[in-house]
């Protein structure tokens, strides 16, 4: 053990070099070396339940400082249990008990080279924090960086020596936040932290060469260099290089291929992270949590919609002006845009999918052209609702705009003639299967009628129209269906009431039916009764007319 | 698995292996015609007798041996069986005890001593898993090894616990026998446990003194071959002389495998 193992020898002046710095797993952090957690009470409660003189809490304190100090003499080796059973009194089985439980809390041998678990430990690098210890293993302070936030263990009884004291004003621990506390590993990534003064580093820091070890300019200017270093052993990194390391920037395509995938496979960020391949599990995980939801989330989709609709329209306005077999090809490529859709809609009905995921839903529909979404949601009402829907829409945004209604007349007779055709189709083939196509062919029409007509019109308007008409449809849809659900429930709960009412016929009946075979049987007994008590006044007349006394007859049935 | 707090002070424990298997350490040491069979292993005792016979088929087919083979063995693990169960349903002892086990065994080329505390009435208790981590630490890279540490706790535990119920046994009689008389040595033969009080008692530590640490520390030793040739013979030796000797008379609870091979010759 490089420090002194006696607290007393320690002076009170503490310098880094006097502090041991060790690392266990933050999810150890209620380890205090005073006290006995819970934790421990609960993984190992044969020590508190009094059952045996040999395990008492006294003695389970022993033995783990003894084996975490044993540990800690060489934290670099593996300590096995078969060194530490030869130093304890005990039962050999409880030991392990004992000693398997602490490393599975990574009390000991957390981050000694291991024989077995290697991978383990390796993925639990990344939440460590910090453990400082003074000296003596009584002395032993375990103090967070600001990371962890939460302080492992405060100094609670400043008896042993003055160091204690002292070194808590040295360190100031953080104030808490939720939101680090919870995702403080995702937050480890962006947020470096100097070593010395425990700031976040925000406009760039030194990292030392031989380790992991940073400080910030601040303290690298006044020379505070940490424990053990010098000043050429720290390099100048900026947070700039940091943050493009380590791929803070997300490309549209990547988070459309994240909320993909996420849709996939839910909650298994392993294969998230394959089919994401350019970020890996904890990018994603933190992408994702960033994500805005709810109306931000709407809000943003609307944006992107907007804006890649207004580019479909001009690029659509421009195919038509030139040659057909562009014509051809894009809606070539709308077919495919548009089948994609339809499954996404489908899988919807069929899934109920939490909110959440619905949303994420609608997002990756986002680049799929508006007019086309539109068209199929159109499509999913009856026409002249739809018809209804975008009457009501053109009115609200003339009386917005103060526009004369007469630029949506050429529109009018478009939405009629839509209307129309796909009131043909509509009717001739309502399958769901077949809707994709359906909707395909009336949207194609809807761009080949509408796009060489309508350049008069701006097209931001065009397009909210088509928005709002969408959303008067779907609300018009979603009405239905409530109302079909309603009648379904109203039936239902019709047939379960005719069901107990023929229930409770059936069981009147029953007791009817009951009733009478008791009376009858009542009847019966009444008269059995009756003609007992006949015989029985039968044969004691006889008996008496035959002179016999009555006293006789009982002895022998007595015995 | 959870006790009532103090259940042990009160209730004497019924028979069974102190560990959480109750498992039977079977030996067999069998010779037919100049071929020894020599193994080691456990029986759970719930399992049909039925399985014996299977068990010792297989093994004369897995081993290649004789046919002769088959009823020894079938018949030395049957008898070792029915001398577990005699005991079982019977008292074992009340109250904590702790009882220290020494290894001294050699498997192959290794050597083993070691020696440890065993609490008897930890019922959780896992021999098997404390060999595991033994040849872990140690780097015992020889798979027999395990094994063979954990068959060698089992059987002690065994032989502590056949000497419990001896000594449970005895104490009851001697009660009867002359009341008042508390003064009554008890079980000379039985494994002499620990003393709690003076080892878990509130002015004593649970870490030992540095001097003791070697003696309580395992030490593992790789022979070379000539070494293991040599202990080889030297047991050989000692085992046909002890067959010469024990062989006329008859039965000592412990050799029954053997006894049976001699009426048969």
């Amino acid at each position: 053990m490089e420090a002194p193992k006696d607290p007393d020898s320690n002076p009170s002046g503490i310098d880094d070099s006097e502090l041991e710095l060790y690392t266990i797993p933050s999810h150890s952090r209620w380890f205090v070396w005073d006290e006995i957690h819970e934790t421990e009470k609960t993984a190992l409660k044969e020590f508190f339940d009094g059952s045996s003189f040999s395990r008492t809490p006294k003695v389970y304190k022993e033995y783990r400082d003894f084996i975490i100090n044993k540990y800690r003499e060489e934290p670099s080796k593996r300590l096995t249990f078969t060194e530490v059973r030869k130093s304890l009194v005990g039962d050999v089985s409880l030991l392990h008990k004992v000693f398997i439980f602490l490393e599975n809390w990574g009390l000991i041998n957390y981050g000694a080279p291991s024989t077995h678990t290697g991978d383990n430990l390796a993925a639990k690098d990344e939440e460590r924090c910090k453990v400082r210890i003074e000296g003596a293993p009584n002395g032993v302070r375990v103090v967070s960086t600001p990371n962890s936030l939460k302080p492992i263990s405060v100094p609670r009884n400043p008896r042993s020596t003055g160091d204690a004291v002292s070194s808590s004003t040295a360190y100031k621990l953080p104030p808490l936040a939720s939101f680090s506390d919870v995702y403080g590993d995702f937050m480890r990534q962006k947020e470096l932290t100097c070593g010395v003064c425990s700031d976040i580093c925000d406009s760039g820091h030194y990292k030392s060469i031989q380790d992991d070890f940073v400080i910030c300019v601040k303290c690298f200017k006044n020379g505070l260099y940490g424990e053990k270093r010098s000043m050429d052993d720290f390099k100048l990194l900026e947070s700039n290089e940091n943050s493009g390391k380590h791929g803070a920037v997300w490309t549209e395509g990547e988070i459309l291929l994240l909320l993909e995938s996420v849709l996939k496979h839910g909650d298994d960020w392993e294969l998230v992270a394959q089919s994401v391949q350019t970020k890996n599990k904890l990018d994603c995980i933190s992408k994702l949590i960033e994500l805005p939801f709810g109306e931000l989330m709407l809000g943003s989709a609307h944006r992107i919609g907007n804006n890649n609709s207004a580019n479909g329209v001009v690029n659509g306005a421009k195919q038509v002006q030139s040659s057909s077999s562009d014509q051809q090809e894009t809606s070539k490529t709308e077919d495919h845009i548009c089948e994609h859709t339809n499954e996404n809609a489908q899988n919807g009905d069929v899934k109920q999918s939490p909110s959440k995921r619905q949303r994420i839903d609608s997002l990756s529909d986002s680049s799929c052209s508006l007019m086309k979404q539109v068209g199929l949601i159109s499509t999913v009402v009856d026409p002249h609702i739809t018809a209804a829907a975008a009457d009501a829409a053109v009115m609200a945004l003339c009386e917005e705009n103060l526009c004369p209604r007469e630029i949506f007349d050429a529109e009018e007779d478009n939405y009629s003639n839509d209307s129309f055709f796909s009131n043909l189709n509509g009717y001739s083939a309502r399958a769901l299967e077949s809707e994709g196509s359906e909707v395909e062919r009336s949207s194609q029409s809807e761009m080949r009628d509408r796009s060489p007509k309508k350049d008069d019109i701006p097209s931001t308007l065009r397009i909210r129209a088509a928005i709002a008409t969408a959303l008067g449809a779907a609300a018009a849809r979603a009405k239905l269906l409530a109302d079909q659900e309603d009648r379904e429930i109203e039936h239902q709960v019709a047939i379960i009431i005719e069901a107990q009412n023929k229930k409770l016929q059936h069981k009147i009946k029953h007791f009817e039916d009951l009733e009478l075979l008791m009376e009858k049987e009542y009847a019966e007994m009444e008269e059995l009764k009756h003609s007992i008590l006949t015989e029985r006044i039968d044969v004691l007349q006889k008996t008496f007319s035959a002179g016999i006394s009555r006293w006789k007859d009982y002895p022998p049935m007595k015995s | 698995m959870k006790t009532p707090a103090s259940a042990f002070y009160r209730n004497p424990v019924k028979f069974r292996i102190p560990t959480a298997d109750n498992l039977v350490p079977i030996r067999l040491d069998i010779e037919i015609d100049g071929q020894r069979y020599k193994d080691a292993f456990t029986w759970n005792p719930s399992d049909p007798d039925s399985e014996v016979v299977v068990f010792a088929k297989r093994t004369v087919k897995d081993l290649k041996l004789p046919p002769a083979f088959v009823t020894q063995i079938a018949q030395s693990i049957q008898s070792q069986l029915s001398e577990f169960r005699s005991y079982e349903g019977q008292d074992m002892y009340a109250g904590e005890k702790i009882v220290p086990i020494k290894l001294d065994l050699r498997v192959n080329h290794t050597l083993i001593k070691d020696q440890f505390l065993w609490d008897l009435n930890n019922f959780e208790s896992d021999p098997e898993e404390f060999a595991r981590s033994f040849c872990k630490d140690m780097g015992i890279k020889d798979p027999e090894v395990g094994p063979a540490i954990a068959f060698a706790i089992r059987e002690q535990l065994y032989e502590i616990a056949i000497q419990s119920v001896v000594s449970a046994r005895e104490i009851r009689m001697s009660k009867k026998g002359r009341r008042g008389s508390d003064n009554f040595s008890v079980s000379k033969g039985g494994a002499v446990a620990v003393d709690l009080v003076k080892l878990f008692g509130p002015k004593s530590s649970v870490i030992r003194k540095r001097k003791e640490w070697d003696v309580y520390e395992p030490i593992v030793d790789l022979l070379s071959n000539d070494e293991v040739d040599a202990l080889e013979a030297k047991e050989e030796r000692a085992f046909r002389l002890w067959l010469r000797l024990t062989s006329p008379s008859p039965s000592s609870l412990k050799d029954i495998p053997l006894i049976f091979i001699e009426k048969k010759k």
